[in-house]
């Protein structure tokens, strides 16, 4: 499994807010053991996907001293079972931007239904310790349908 | 707010005890006031108090006291 927990932006603003959405399908190994004859996807990770959906809202706006990186979780819950081929929407709205840090509100849903929500806190790992070649890839096939969105200074 | 209150607030904001905390504390005495703990407290003095420290005010921070100051010089601690 790779761990990229975003399958698709659906909607964007920079730095602002985020609709994206990701399906864990049933094959995937992990449902073997979460959980035998009840498979759910995992609370960490729909929290993972949540902050790689807003770390993404972050990153697109290209203005922080680097890549945004989940620091802290405050207040999470978990309210619904989510199973598997089930498309989560994940829907992030920024409620700090700060050069050295940032704060969403997060929430996640399946068909309409809220399934959880946490607010995350996020700090800036500075772009030289990733790979020279590293690109998004999913945000890179959203700037590909909607160029004319990019901000100019990630491009 | 009054000072118990702010020694309150801090302290949660630090996931520590209040009774833990003097105005004398000084930050290398409480395990989560680390870098993180930094940006953390600058992030809830915006969001609760409204109170945007500066980075001189940030270097300047170094006890409990430092932080009641910042709170007191801003007009929200009665």
């Amino acid at each position: 499994m790779r761990f990229i927990l975003v399958d698709t932006i659906h909607e964007l603003d920079p730095g602002k807010r985020i609709k994206a959405s990701k399906t864990l399908p049933a094959n995937e190994e992990l449902f073997r053991d979460h959980f035998p004859g009840f498979s759910v996807v995992p609370g960490v990770l729909l929290t993972e996907m949540m902050a790689q959906a807003a770390g993404r809202c972050l990153d697109a706006e290209g203005t922080h001293p680097g890549r945004a990186m989940l620091g802290k979780i405050n207040g999470a819950s978990f309210r619904e079972w989510v199973k598997p081929d089930q498309e989560i929407m994940l829907h992030a709205t920024i409620t700090q931007n700060r050069p050295a840090f940032a704060t969403a509100d997060c929430f996640a849903e399946v068909v309409g239904k809220k399934v959880c929500s946490a607010e995350l806190f996020f700090v800036f790992a500075p772009h030289e310790q990733f790979a020279s070649d590293y690109q998004d890839e999913i945000l890179n096939a959203y700037w590909k349908i909607h160029p004319d969105m990019q901000p100019k200074r990630t491009r | 707010m009054t000072q118990i209150e702010a020694l309150q607030w801090i302290a949660k904001v630090f996931e520590a005890s209040p009774d833990q905390l003097t105005p004398d504390t000084h930050r290398d005495n409480v395990p989560a006031w680390d870098s993180l703990g930094v940006l953390t407290l600058m992030a809830s003095l915006d969001s609760d108090l409204g109170i945007v420290l500066t980075d001189d005010d940030v270097q300047a921070v170094k006890t409990v006291g430092d932080i009641l100051d910042v709170i007191r010089r801003n007009g929200k601690l009665t």
